[in-house]
């Protein structure tokens, strides 16, 4: 390229692009130019590279720490739900398990949001505690969404909401997703704590819980169609 | 370190689709990447969504990677002002109110932990933007860091867009000259 004033319009377009001025009709007027003509490309390269050392002088910033699990769960896989949570998650959802039962002991120091958690109550002790499996659904927050337990003996769930809220117009639907990979549903998710029956075949109990955006009432199909806006592995209790 | 036959080799894994790879390049990147989208963005809660995308959409396009057309760690940072810039231009995403604090870009460039090596090119678009007027220099650097639009620019000097225009049209013709006549 030739040094001096611009050899054409589409130089400046080019650069007026890269540097972020363009309107946004303008901008993406010239994101089509750029997909067909590769003079303009070419141009929109050059400047990328001229300006580039600026882009690198920005001063670095770390996201929040609960960035990453968003991104895990929003990255598309062969079934919206069938991302695991990985070993990690699992020790921090036992952690967060048991802050949470200690939170449930030293009431004093709860929020106001957690009060229906609260008002559950410590747990009472089962001398056997087989069958019985625990999930703390989180949005990748700090705060749990919902407290699912699961009772594989008595083939029932209790789910305790905390802070989950569906967008007006839009039901919460609660899923069971165990070996075979299907999601089963559980029901929606109301604003109180509710005892619910475990699904035919949802015996199993390891596995993910999940809570997808619905049309109001609930998934049409039997099957999540809108965002899985929450996910929690279960544990052993 | 995110020097770049780690980073290529991390993007090559990514486009055979291995998450952990991903997880690799998010730690080494996504304070860079973040600090960008979030001068641009300057919602600091709006800038957690770009900042996902940016991460989606190189999920997504890390195979088109090319270590022939640049290095990776600038392909990475134009994913996420472009994805940042389109935010706020669409108004999809309300950009936050302007930083107070007013940083002196030129002094970033000089600043030698801020070069990620290419030492060539940052000297000399420091050399560059120094030579221009001080004023219309100032205007690039905060339309490319910081997100400025025209007409936010056109406010803080009180002059009618197209005079911002202008000076963009007329600063930016320098810049390459001065640059083109260095390399």
């Amino acid at each position: 390229m030739s040094a001096g004033p611009f050899d054409a319009d589409r130089d400046f377009r080019a650069a007026e692009y890269v540097l972020g001025t363009l309107p946004a009709d303008e901008r993406a007027a010239v994101e089509a130019e750029i997909l067909r003509d590769p003079v303009t490309e070419a141009c929109m390269r050059d400047w990328e590279r001229r300006l580039a050392p600026l882009s690198l002088a920005v001063p670095d910033e770390n996201p929040p720490p609960r960035l990453w699990g968003a991104i895990v769960q929003a990255l598309p896989g062969p079934s919206a739900v069938s991302i695991p949570a990985n070993d990690n998650h699992i020790a921090a959802l036992a952690g967060q398990v048991r802050r949470w039962r200690l939170a449930s002991v030293g009431a004093g120091l709860i929020a106001a949001g957690l009060a229906l958690f609260v008002a559950v109550g410590p747990r009472v002790p089962t001398p056997d505690a087989a069958g019985r499996y625990v999930a703390v659904v989180t949005s990748a927050g700090d705060l749990p969404a919902l407290i699912v337990s699961v009772d594989t003996r008595t083939g029932t769930a209790q789910v305790r909401p905390v802070a989950a809220k569906a967008p007006d117009g839009r039901s919460l639907e609660l899923w069971y997703i165990g070996a075979d990979k299907t999601p089963k549903t559980l029901g929606l998710v109301g604003s109180g704590a509710s005892r619910i029956a475990l699904p035919a075949g949802a015996a199993g109990g390891d596995g993910l819980i999940a809570v997808s955006v619905e049309p109001q009432g609930g998934s049409p199909t039997g099957q999540p169609t809108g965002q899985v806006v929450y996910t929690g592995k279960l544990i052993r209790d | 370190m995110r020097d770049d036959p780690t980073l290529v080799r991390l993007l090559r894994d990514i486009a055979a689709g291995d998450q952990s790879a991903l997880r690799s390049l998010y730690d080494l990147t996504s304070p860079k990447l973040f600090g960008i989208v979030l001068r641009i963005q300057r919602d600091r809660s709006l800038a957690e969504d770009v900042l996902q995308d940016v991460y989606l959409k190189v999920w997504q396009a890390a195979g088109s990677y090319n270590p022939e057309n640049g290095r990776p760690l600038p392909w990475l940072c134009t994913i996420a002002r472009n994805r940042a810039i389109d935010g706020v231009r669409r108004k999809s995403e309300v950009q936050g109110p302007v930083h107070e604090d007013g940083e002196d870009w030129l002094e970033r460039l000089a600043d030698p932990r801020s070069g990620e090596g290419a030492l060539l090119d940052r000297d000399a678009l420091k050399v560059c933007l120094g030579r221009l007027d001080a004023v219309q220099a100032e205007c690039v650097m905060l339309a490319y860091c910081e997100g400025w639009s025209r007409e936010e620019l056109a406010r803080r000097h009180d002059k009618p867009v197209n005079t911002i225009k202008t000076w963009l049209h007329r600063t930016l013709a320098s810049l390459k000259g001065c640059l083109e006549g260095a390399r």
